[in-house]
């Protein structure tokens, strides 16, 4: 049972918010049940749906990539919610589920994965798993394949959502189908 | 931030936040049902997801933050200073949870 039960759509009022819901319906990422916990305080609910969708579904870097992360940073967070969702964006990309497996295991000698991919990769599993390697002279290696601009895209595309994944596993939520 | 429990300076609202914030950094499959049942003693529902959402959201950030060697721009009594300043003054190392990944 969840901690706390997601708002039902219809006690969802603020035109904006039902907005930014309908594009995450749309996407994939999230379903209702993100904004419908968040909806119950009105004042973060815009806020971070907003940051959720720009993170994910905007800037520079292959939206492609980004759902592997995603669903590899939900597999570290141990959250059944985000890791049980796909965006549809990326699957009609042509992303599909092996590849996403791919991201979440031993990517490093996988040759689906260009070394820019790699670096990504191991941005975001060593972030919360092996801090103190991310340094600089990793920071150096990924320069080689991004700029400053995407590295700062990644960085706070990963840090944002894991903190939701942790929020979302703290909160008992889980898909309304399992993947 | 070490002996919040045993400390009388915090309520037992403030001690259960703490608790909260602690578990989902580092232990948060002892988040269950009645740790639920402590949280909703002490707070709403609204006020849980405030916290829980303002938690993760620093979780993932500090982390990340962390990765890029950034200290504060000022010192504890208000003056901007440099970021080698900024290191001497509150340590290379400062006094966190980073490196310890979520226990399943």
């Amino acid at each position: 049972m969840p901690l706390v039960e997601p708002l039902e759509a219809g006690a969802i009022r603020d035109p904006e918010l039902t907005a930014l819901i309908g594009r995450g319906m749309a996407l994939g990422v999230p379903d209702a049940a993100f904004p419908g916990v968040l909806a119950r305080v009105p004042g973060y609910a815009n806020a971070l749906l907003r940051a959720l969708l720009v993170s994910h579904a905007e800037g520079h870097v292959d939206h492609r990539l980004k759902e592997i992360i995603r669903v590899q940073l939900a597999r570290i967070a141990g959250d059944p919610y985000f890791a049980g969702l796909r965006s549809v964006r990326a699957r009609q990309l042509g992303l599909g589920e092996e590849t996403i497996d791919a991201g979440s295991g031993r990517f490093e000698d996988d040759a689906r994965f260009t070394a820019a991919e790699k670096w990504a990769l191991r941005y975001a599993r060593d972030m919360y798993l092996n801090p103190e390697i991310v340094d600089a002279a990793f920071y150096a290696e990924g320069k080689r394949h991004y700029s400053e601009a995407e590295i700062m895209e990644l960085g706070a595309f990963i840090a944002f959502h894991y903190g939701m994944h942790v929020f979302m596993r703290a909160m008992g939520a889980h898909p309304r189908e399992g993947v | 931030m070490t002996h919040y429990e045993k400390s009388s300076r915090f309520t037992a609202a403030d001690k259960v936040a703490l608790r909260f914030c602690e578990l989902m950094a580092l232990d948060p499959g002892r988040i269950d049902a009645r740790f639920h049942d402590a949280l909703r003693r002490h707070y709403s529902d609204e006020e849980i997801v405030e916290l829980g959402a303002f938690i993760g959201f620093n979780i993932g950030y500090h982390t990340f933050f962390g990765t890029l060697g950034f200290y504060p721009m000022f010192s504890p009594d208000g003056r901007l200073v440099s970021q080698e300043e900024s290191a001497r003054i509150y340590g290379s190392t400062p006094s966190s949870l980073a490196g310890q990944p979520a226990r399943a």
